[in-house]
């Protein structure tokens, strides 16, 4: 909510006394506010000569406070919400998809975890072709130079299956929904997706249906161990801030991840423990480079079974 | 100064905040509840030096747009630091909040760019010949660039001359179809040859004056032939010898290349080396590791050099046999666009792209020839000395 000072001008309780007293106690903002505890704030008002006043202040804090939270909803509210707002995204895979029961949950944030060539940006490019095709919007974040539209513009005509001449229209329509940002740290990430939050919030005819981090370990990993905190911060508002985009805007958001050799040389999803919470859906790839078939692997799922699998093909 | 600090949010940030929190008794109450804040302050997303976040914060300004109203003299009192340094702050800040004021624009985002526009981009953009029809087929055309590319293979499988041979190549001049560019060769092995680099000149300077001779008989009169010499001067040549050295190296990379805009392909051989010893802490190596590979990236992406890295294998054990794989790990593997692995089959140099995001797996043999690098044909066959 920022600074207390910016409450200034809407309310008269709050006055330069008021800010004076709560900067003494260490408070500049509505954040401060909120942590500090009111008993000790309530009593040390006691020993000012003003303390009247100042206690309406923190009342009046209080009463701004309360309209800030979201609004409640019961279960059945919940699953309106779940059947009006939060579609399935098909992929244009079919078998991943039925694996999926339906594709991409918007609302959702999946991860597509495997080792290096196993299929994580081609079902990425996959979903991104089809979303764009069909039904709107798409946002490619891009942080290995990977994003391309040559295969994008295949991809696209595989799908659509018309002759050449036919499918320029759809496949210009296509692409030109599809909106690729290369990013090369983590600040660069963070600033991308701020401003698609500002940007939905304020433009309300305006829908992204998709959202695509390929991938969120490269820019993690360079920052994440060590004796840097600063790193798992960041890593973890990264996390809560796709999560946010994902259930108010209704996207689905697809982030891949690599993986990192484990206990007893098994390969594991990388970026630890406090990551496994972030994705509402893990899926793990591999290829079979023999026979040249993907495999997908369900690791977690909020409302299926772990373990399923599927096979794929990649056009 | 503020971007010295942007990519680099080194192990002293954190303790930045906390030392410019102000009094001790504030900070008490502060520290539990920071990591949990995390998420809420906007400022700490912000590309600032630490120093810079911590004034923001300890005085109240902790969403950005609680910085969009105020005026610079007005901050810079407050937070007791230059005005100057206000603007910077403001300046970062706005960039975020900037989305607003252009919201007619067709991309959602400042910065963005949509698949169409970048296929028209594509599409005129010239790829680095190998001199390897077989192997610029399979790669569709040759060496991209805005990627990062990365060769492995055996020793003595030709690494090192598929490295000069591109650094020969990207100067073909546009005339012939090439890019008319220079080239960063560093050297972390020793391994690099002038002699060698001369030999590949030398054909490449015969090629383009039979080449003339063939097409455009017309002007081949005032053709003046470009001297082998001229090749080399265009090779800008970095010896490294520590791992220390390499990232400073790619560090100030960023610099030369604005300098040298004309710089199209940067080689490093090898990647690996530096990084293959001395390493006792293997989180610390693999952290190093993916910062460069992101720096490579931006490097590739914002210059639209072709970035080479030259990879070492080693042998894994997997599935109950040992099999080769490129050298540096998992991680590690996630750092290239495209991979290309160089393997001997009988007695012929085959290339196989192991990993590209938009072409199909596929071999193609190739032969190390006096000239450099050709196609492989069954008369010149090298025999594999064992």
């Amino acid at each position: 909510m920022g600074a207390l000072k910016s409450l200034k001008e809407e309310y008269a309780i709050i006055d330069a006394n008021f800010l004076q007293f709560c900067a003494s106690h260490g408070i500049f903002s509505v954040e401060d506010f909120l942590v500090h505890d009111v008993y000790t704030l309530v009593a040390s008002t006691e020993q000012l000569s003003n303390s009247y006043r100042l206690k309406q202040g923190i009342n009046q804090l209080l009463s701004i406070i309360e309209t800030c939270h979201q609004p409640w909803m019961n279960g059945l509210m919940l699953l309106e919400d779940r059947k009006q707002n939060k579609r399935c995204l098909s992929t244009g895979c079919e078998s991943f998809d039925m694996l999926l029961r339906g594709g991409l949950h918007e609302g959702h944030v999946t991860e597509l975890v495997g080792p290096s060539s196993s299929g994580k940006t081609q079902v990425c490019f996959q979903a991104a072709s089809n979303v764009a095709m069909k039904l709107g919007s798409v946002v490619f974040i891009d942080s290995g130079n990977s994003f391309s539209p040559t295969r994008i513009q295949q991809i696209v005509a595989y799908i659509s299956g018309s002759a050449e001449n036919k499918i320029n229209g759809i496949l210009q329509q296509a692409m030109r929904n599809i909106d690729c940002h290369a990013v090369f740290d983590i600040y660069a990430l963070l600033n991308v997706l701020h401003q698609l939050k500002l940007k939905l919030k304020s433009q309300t005819g305006y829908q992204v249906r998709l959202i695509i981090v390929d991938s969120i370990s490269s820019l993690i990993a360079p920052i994440l161990g060590g004796s840097n905190a600063q790193g798992h911060a960041l890593m973890v508002s990264v996390g809560y801030l796709l999560k946010e985009l994902a259930d108010r805007h209704n996207i689905a958001l697809v982030v891949t991840n690599h993986m990192v050799g484990g206990e007893g040389g098994t390969l594991k999803p990388a970026l630890g423990e406090s990551w496994k919470n972030v994705p509402h859906v893990r899926l793990q790839l591999s290829q079979d480079h023999a026979r040249n078939i993907y495999a997908v692997q369900i690791l977690r799922h909020p409302y299926m079974a772990s373990g399923r699998n599927a096979n794929f093909m990649i056009p | 100064m503020v971007t010295d600090l942007l990519y680099n949010p080194g192990p002293n940030t954190i303790h930045g905040i906390s030392r410019l929190r102000g009094g001790g008794k504030i900070e008490s109450q502060r520290e539990p509840v920071r990591s949990r804040r995390a998420r809420e302050m906007e400022v700490l997303r912000l590309p600032l030096s630490a120093s810079q976040k911590g004034r923001l914060i300890s005085a109240g300004y902790t969403s950005i747009a609680s910085l969009s109203s105020i005026s610079p003299s007005q901050l810079a009192l407050e937070l007791k630091i230059s005005e100057t340094e206000v603007l910077e702050i403001l300046k970062t800040a706005s960039d975020g909040s900037r989305l607003e004021s252009t919201g007619s624009s067709r991309t959602i985002v400042h910065g963005a760019q949509s698949a169409w526009d970048m296929l028209q981009e594509e599409e005129t953009l010239v790829r680095i010949t190998t001199s390897c029809a077989d192997l610029d087929y399979i790669l569709g055309g040759g060496i991209s660039c805005k990627e990062v590319t990365e060769i492995g293979g055996v020793p003595g499988i030709g690494k090192t001359q598929l490295g000069i041979q591109l650094a020969v190549n990207v100067q073909i001049p546009s005339d012939y179809g090439g890019l008319g560019g220079k080239a960063v060769y560093i050297d972390t092995e020793g391994s690099f040859m002038v002699e060698r680099a001369l030999q590949i000149a030398e054909a490449c300077s015969d090629d383009m004056v039979e080449y003339s001779c063939l097409y455009r008989k017309g002007s081949q009169a005032c053709e003046v032939k470009r001297q082998p010499k001229d090749f080399l001067e265009n090779i800008f040549y970095f010896r490294v010898c520590s791992y220390t050295e390499q990232i400073a190296l790619i560090n100030y990379l960023e610099k030369f290349i604005t300098e040298h805009k004309d710089v199209k392909v940067v080689i490093i051989d090898s990647v690996t080396f530096h990084f293959r010893q001395d390493f006792d802490d293997m989180a610390l190596r693999t952290r190093l590791l993916s910062g460069m590979a992101l720096k490579l990236m931006k490097l590739a992406r914002n210059f639209g050099v072709a970035v080479v890295l030259l990879n070492q294998v080693t042998t894994k054990y997997s599935d109950g046999s040992f099999h080769l794989a490129l050298a540096l790990g998992d991680s590690w593997s996630h750092a290239s666009t495209n991979r290309i692995i160089l393997h001997w089959n009988g007695n012929e140099r085959y290339a196989y792209i192991d990993k590209s995001p938009s072409l199909r797996s596929a071999s193609a043999p190739y032969s190390v020839t006096a000239k450099g690098i050709r196609n492989s044909a069954s008369n010149n066959k090298r025999i594999k000395h064992t």
